[in-house]
């Protein structure tokens, strides 16, 4: 069984190809547009995103969290592009075994990351039938419904580590100036908003007059920022669910809306017009922190991660599993973990 | 005119259409000159629907068509308030099935009339004109008593009370009581109907429950009987699809295929859509037919505008019978229009999202 610093050892070895693959990151930009959906300058800044670095207490954590395992087997399937990184040095710390099937629909960092691990037992499999692989354990990555198949169609005694689709929410208690929004519509352009970490609520502090403002604000940020980072494509469920959103939107408060994003306001604390990815968001006044907590009850087992400009105040609102971050800075999580904090889902195949 | 003096001429003249058309008379006035009347009413008292057409560009005085008017959102009735009036002078307030994040759509009427007359006229002559004899009234789902705020249990007990009477076999019954089903109940009262022929109405769920509940059983309705089916399943029972159901039903009651009839409907119309198997002779199963007050538009899901005839779209509906809330509505279906009706082709399966942010559906999918 390797020691606490052998995994954290390896998991560094990890770290060292994300940092050969974010040299030579040039050379992906191509594929990964047309696999994303990104545009060229959107898939640079994910770049940024795509961890390299971390401290010992970090990754000891990161160790922790992962589990014992004699192999893992990971599977990729919806995610952002850089998320292999922080799936395979899960992995392992796990195991010193790994086997990775790369999503069929955004290969290109996985298999990058894996060429460039050296001195790893690491692999590409790219066999859909994981009841033939010889791995105890599998990280799968994916909705639920995806898990769920692999649930089913493991081989029995396998453990297996469910991490699935969530959203970002922004608790703003300062909305003017307008140097929050400026920091929130980093966190929305990232990935185009379609990470778990990506934040599509906004709500508020202090009623419905703050709320306007800062709905503004973020329409210029995003404004701004859409032409140093264009959005790149959306595919047509994405565009359709945009609009009907948009038409609802409409009636029930307020729109600013461009070319490239939505910002919209609503009069009354609700969640029940969360934005689809793309670069929407929805502003929602809370008049305080008990009418924010009672605003995101309902969702609060999807939310992954809240961003703020006042994190103690984020802390007290936010779910207990949801990583409180910065503004500006929720797509950085640091690499102690699972992006996705909530209560893990494993489970033994039975069948 | 204060607002409650408008909207009763308005109920009142779009009940003339309806009131013309069940008497096989020439309907008194164009659709579209009532759609805008309508719009320019709910544009004024609907605040939510100011907005929408204020943001779409659209001045309610200029319309000279339905399809000028922007269409509200199902969704909309769960975030917002969609009525002419305060809540608080509604009759009767219809809610659609909650979701995981606790959504659920809310109806307000302020005269119930309308949509009584709509559902009567059309539902008789889809579903009972052509029966030789009065029908038998059956419902496997609970009553409007049971489920106040289900617009489908005020449907289905307008019919029951509307069709039958207190005499045997014609005594309308429920099978779902407390929430649960009543198989021994409904089996009892089906061989207590004798030769008479019945009309039983169903939810889809309710059906898959009951089926399995049956566990292949047979429970065969009297010759010339028949089965109207609605809705989906919405996590409520295993999903089985419409094909497979149809079949399992008809050949659970002993009936036709094309005697099992399925409507389309939801809490945010007033209006209701049915396949016109058992009405025209000639009709194809899955022909689904609109009463001549209300329209279903297929539309671009991303334009809003209608698509080209033939394709399919995503359902605009314009029902006049929604005087107080929205005439047009944005359905989630996908529609195709074909010649004498349209086709209902259910949500669009959806390529898989890309990312790891949850996807609408995966959040808003399951019942609270």
């Amino acid at each position: 069984m390797r020691s606490l610093e052998e995994r954290v050892a390896d998991v560094r070895r990890v770290l060292d190809a994300a940092a050969h693959v974010y040299a030579e990151r040039r050379a992906l930009v191509p594929a990964l547009v047309a696999s994303t959906g990104l545009s060229a300058e959107g898939v640079e800044l994910g770049f940024e995103s795509l961890e390299r670095e971390a401290t010992d207490e970090e990754l000891s954590s990161l160790v922790a969290a992962a589990g014992d395992a004699r192999s893992v087997h990971v599977v990729l399937s919806a995610n952002v592009f850089v998320a292999p990184v922080r799936a395979l040095a899960l992995a392992c710390a796990a195991a010193p075994r790994v086997t990775v099937r790369p999503s069929s629909r955004d290969p290109v960092l996985a298999e990058a990351l894996v060429r460039a691990c050296r001195d790893l037992d690491v692999s590409i499999v790219t066999a859909r039938n994981i009841a033939e692989l010889d791995a105890d354990c599998i990280h799968a990555y994916g909705r639920d419904e995806t898990l769920e198949a692999l649930r089913a169609s493991a081989r029995p005694g396998v453990r297996i580590v469910g991490h699935g689709a969530g959203l970002g929410v922004a608790l703003v208690s300062r909305p003017a100036p307008s140097s929050a929004a400026e920091l929130l519509a980093r966190d929305v352009v990232a990935f185009d908003q379609r990470g778990c970490l990506s934040p599509r609520l906004a709500l508020v502090l202090g009623g419905p007059d703050g709320a306007r403002a800062f709905a503004r604000h973020l329409d210029a940020a995003l404004e701004t920022l859409q032409r140093r980072v264009p959005r790149g494509s959306l595919a047509a469920d994405e565009r359709a669910e945009a609009a009907r959103w948009r038409e609802s939107v409409a009636f029930a408060g307020e729109l600013w809306s461009a070319d490239a994003h939505t910002v919209g306001l609503v009069p009354d604390p609700t969640v029940t017009l969360v934005p689809p990815p793309g670069r929407h968001v929805l502003v929602v006044p809370v008049d305080d922190e008990a009418v924010a907590r009672a605003t995101l009850a309902p969702l609060s087992r999807y939310v992954v991660a809240v961003g703020s400009d006042d994190p103690a105040a984020a802390t007290r609102v936010a779910p207990p599993h949801a990583r409180v971050s910065p503004l500006g800075r929720m797509q950085r999580p640091p690499l102690d973990g699972p992006v996705d904090r909530r209560t893990p889902r494993p489970s033994i195949a039975v069948t | 005119m204060s607002p409650r003096e408008e909207s009763a001429a308005l109920h009142g003249r779009v009940r003339g259409v309806i009131r013309a058309w069940a008497n096989g008379e020439a309907v008194p006035e164009s659709f579209d000159a009532i759609a805008c009347d309508l719009a320019r009413f709910q544009a004024r008292h609907v605040a939510g629907y100011g907005r929408l057409c204020a943001a779409r560009g659209v001045d309610p005085s200029a319309l000279r068509s339905a399809s000028g008017a922007p269409a509200v959102p199902t969704d909309a009735f769960k975030a917002s308030t969609v009525f002419a009036f305060d809540p608080a002078d509604a009759s009767v307030t219809f809610r659609t099935s909650g979701t995981t994040v606790g959504a659920r759509g809310t109806h307000f009427m302020r005269d119930v009339g309308t949509y009584d007359a709509a559902a009567l006229a059309f539902g008789r002559a889809m579903l009972v004109a052509t029966a030789s004899v009065p029908l038998a009234v059956l419902v496997v789902g609970p009553s409007d008593t049971e489920a106040p705020d289900s617009s489908l249990s005020h449907m289905t007990s307008l019919f029951a009370r509307a069709w039958t009477d207190a005499t045997e076999p014609r005594v309308a019954t429920h099978h779902v009581l407390g929430g649960a089903l009543d198989v021994d109940g409904l089996r009892a009262r089906i061989a207590a109907l004798g030769a008479a022929p019945a009309l039983a109405l169903a939810t889809s769920f309710a059906l898959v429950h009951l089926l399995d509940a049956l566990g292949g059983e047979i429970l065969p309705l009297p010759a010339g009987s028949r089965l109207m089916q609605t809705g989906g399943f919405k996590g409520r029972s295993r999903e089985v699809d419409a094909v497979t159901l149809r079949r399992e039903v008809a050949r659970t009651f002993a009936v036709p295929e094309r005697s099992v009839i399925g409507e389309y409907g939801m809490t945010e119309l007033s209006s209701q859509f049915w396949e016109a198997t058992v009405a025209r002779a000639d009709a194809p199963v899955g022909l689904y037919v609109e009463p001549p007050w209300a329209r279903v538009v297929p539309v671009d899901p991303e334009t809003l505008r209608p698509v080209h005839e033939g394709e399919i779209g995503i359902a605009r509906i314009e029902d006049l019978a929604n005087v107080d809330s929205a005439f047009a509505v944005l359905a989630q279906d996908r529609v195709r229009r074909v010649p004498g009706g349209f086709e209902l082709l259910g949500r669009a399966p959806g390529a898989p999202p890309r990312g790891c942010s949850i996807a609408l559906d995966e959040m808003l999918g399951g019942v609270a």
